[in-house]
């Protein structure tokens, strides 16, 4: 067996609101985005990293961080 | 729907059972000694002073001289309200109860057997635990509190409160004070705050947007503007009790070893038990009557489900010392079972009799030896519990958590699941966790 990387970023089906910013995430309505950060990185190689962060407060109660990938445009959610 | 009970001060009244003319003066429970000065429920008339539950002793007795302290019964009040509770499943409800004199149950799946209508629910509720409670019924366990509240005993004024939908149960809700979301633990700060914003009543804090309150208070934000807004967490109704019960009464009242050593006894007895049936305990409530009166209860949660005398000796120890007094009698209640108890070798840590260095014993090269043989066997048996797992479960049974990058910005770069290595290893945590 290989190694195998933890806290994968898993495709997440967020809605935005008109201003581009969470308005659900599966389902679940966003009451408040609690922190947002941008991560860059390896922008010296042909394969930059670039993606924008959020941690979201759950109509349900929970808080997930989301990110949406600079490159492809679509949206994860990881454990960070 | 979910009909709500409550008995005010049902705590002062059971433990002035047979003395209620005390009721018609000012009269509190007194703190619990070597806890903190505070007071336990007041009756009517001393709240007439401005006295109320919670407030420091000196505080209260300035405010009312005449205020008569009696010693809480917290055992009299636990019986009589499982009496109660009883009482209430025998008309067939199933009652979720958080503390003593609230009890809140769902009543559509009663109405079939008492007459098809919600209010033959509530007579027969009524007729079961009589006429002393106060009843109301609505579409949520908050707004069924709320309407109890508002009702009084049967012969002094209204009777039961219903209030039938989900949009009269908001309009019901929106004149009464956010002071009532103290009733709900999690939010007992919260009403302080709130009126010190301005915001005073529950249709107030039900208009505020749900984003506006969860920034400014968090999820308890969020979760008292959903109880304004008349909805509530679905019930849990209490899983029927198992009594398991061992008292020890103490000729003389003892304190110190002597207490430590009727501990052990009862903890042998409430172990040699049919009832537990192998299985381990998960939490447990000692429980005391005091030589200078009334009573003293303490509810231990073992950190990990233990058949095993000594463990929990040591957790129930520990609260013999808040005990305020000598004991006349000393029990141990089951509150909880785990599951069954198997009385496994740990894995890592070996903790005979014996295998430990002993004092005085001597040389220090006997220890070293001693050691290097408690760690080989440490090491076989490691390895053997991880070759049995590898088998029963195939190679990714055992894995360990490989730190790569750990300041990484980057979640998926900081870490990686690896084989557990059993070949050439030496006992080292380096690199994992």
């Amino acid at each position: 067996m290989s190694l195998r990387r933890l806290d994968i970023p898993r495709p997440a089906s967020v809605s935005t609101s008109s201003s581009g910013m969470p308005a659900a995430l599966g389902g679940v309505r966003v009451e408040a985005v609690a922190e947002e950060w941008v991560v860059e990185d390896r922008w010296w190689t042909d394969q930059p990293l670039r993606r924008r962060y959020r941690e979201l407060v759950l109509a349900d109660g929970r808080n997930a961080v989301v990110f949406r990938d600079g490159s492809s445009g679509r949206w994860y959610e990881q454990r960070a | 729907m979910v009909a709500g009970v409550l008995i005010p001060r049902f705590a002062l009244l059971s433990t002035l059972r047979d003395r209620e003319t005390l009721l018609s003066e000012p009269v509190a429970l007194a703190p619990v000694a070597g806890r903190s000065p505070l007071l336990g429920e007041v009756s009517a008339p001393a709240e007439a002073f401005g006295v109320a539950a919670g407030m420091r002793v000196g505080e209260a007795l300035a405010r009312c001289p005449e205020l008569r302290l009696v010693p809480s019964d917290p055992e009299a009040a636990r019986a009589r309200w499982n009496d109660m509770l009883e009482r209430l499943e025998g008309v067939g409800a199933s009652p979720e109860s958080d503390r003593a004199g609230e009890a809140f149950f769902a009543c559509d799946g009663l109405r079939g057997i008492h007459g098809g209508r919600l209010e033959d629910v509530l007579a027969a509720t009524r007729r079961a635990l009589g006429r002393s409670i106060r009843l109301g019924a609505a579409p949520s366990r908050f707004c069924a509190y709320a309407a109890a509240l508002q009702t009084r005993p049967r012969g002094r004024s209204r009777g039961d409160l219903i209030v039938p939908t989900d949009s009269r149960a908001r309009a019901f809700l929106a004149p009464l004070p956010v002071a009532l979301l103290r009733s709900r633990l999690e939010l007992a700060e919260l009403p302080d705050l709130l009126e010190r914003l301005g915001i005073g009543t529950l249709g107030r804090l039900a208009s505020m947007p749900a984003h506006a309150l969860s920034e400014r208070f968090g999820h308890p934000g969020l979760r008292a503007r959903e109880l304004a807004l008349g909805r509530d967490t679905p019930l849990d109704p209490r899983r029927p009790v198992e009594p398991v019960v061992e008292r020890l009464g103490l000729p003389e009242a003892i304190s110190g070893q002597q207490l430590e050593r009727a501990l052990e006894l009862l903890i042998a007895r409430l172990l040699a038990r049919p009832e537990r049936r192998g299985r381990s305990l998960r939490s447990l409530t000692l429980s005391a009557r005091l030589a200078e009166g009334g009573t003293w209860r303490s509810h231990v949660t073992l950190r990990q489900a233990s058949a095993q005398a000594a463990r929990i000796r040591v957790a129930l120890g520990a609260r013999l010392t808040e005990l305020p007094a000598p004991a006349e009698s000393l029990g141990i209640e089951v509150e909880a079972f785990g599951p069954p108890a198997r009385e496994q070798e740990s894995l890592l840590e070996d903790g005979r009799p014996g295998v430990g260095s002993r004092e005085g014993s001597g040389a220090a090269s006997r220890d070293g030896s001693r050691a290097i043989a408690r760690t080989a066997s440490r090491e076989h048996r490691l390895r053997e519990a991880i070759h049995q797992a590898r088998q029963a479960a195939g190679e990714c049974a055992a894995l360990r958590v490989l730190e790569l990058d750990p300041g990484s910005r980057v979640p998926e770069r900081r870490a990686a699941l690896a084989p557990y290595p059993t070949e050439g290893r030496t006992g080292s945590n380096d690199g994992q966790r």
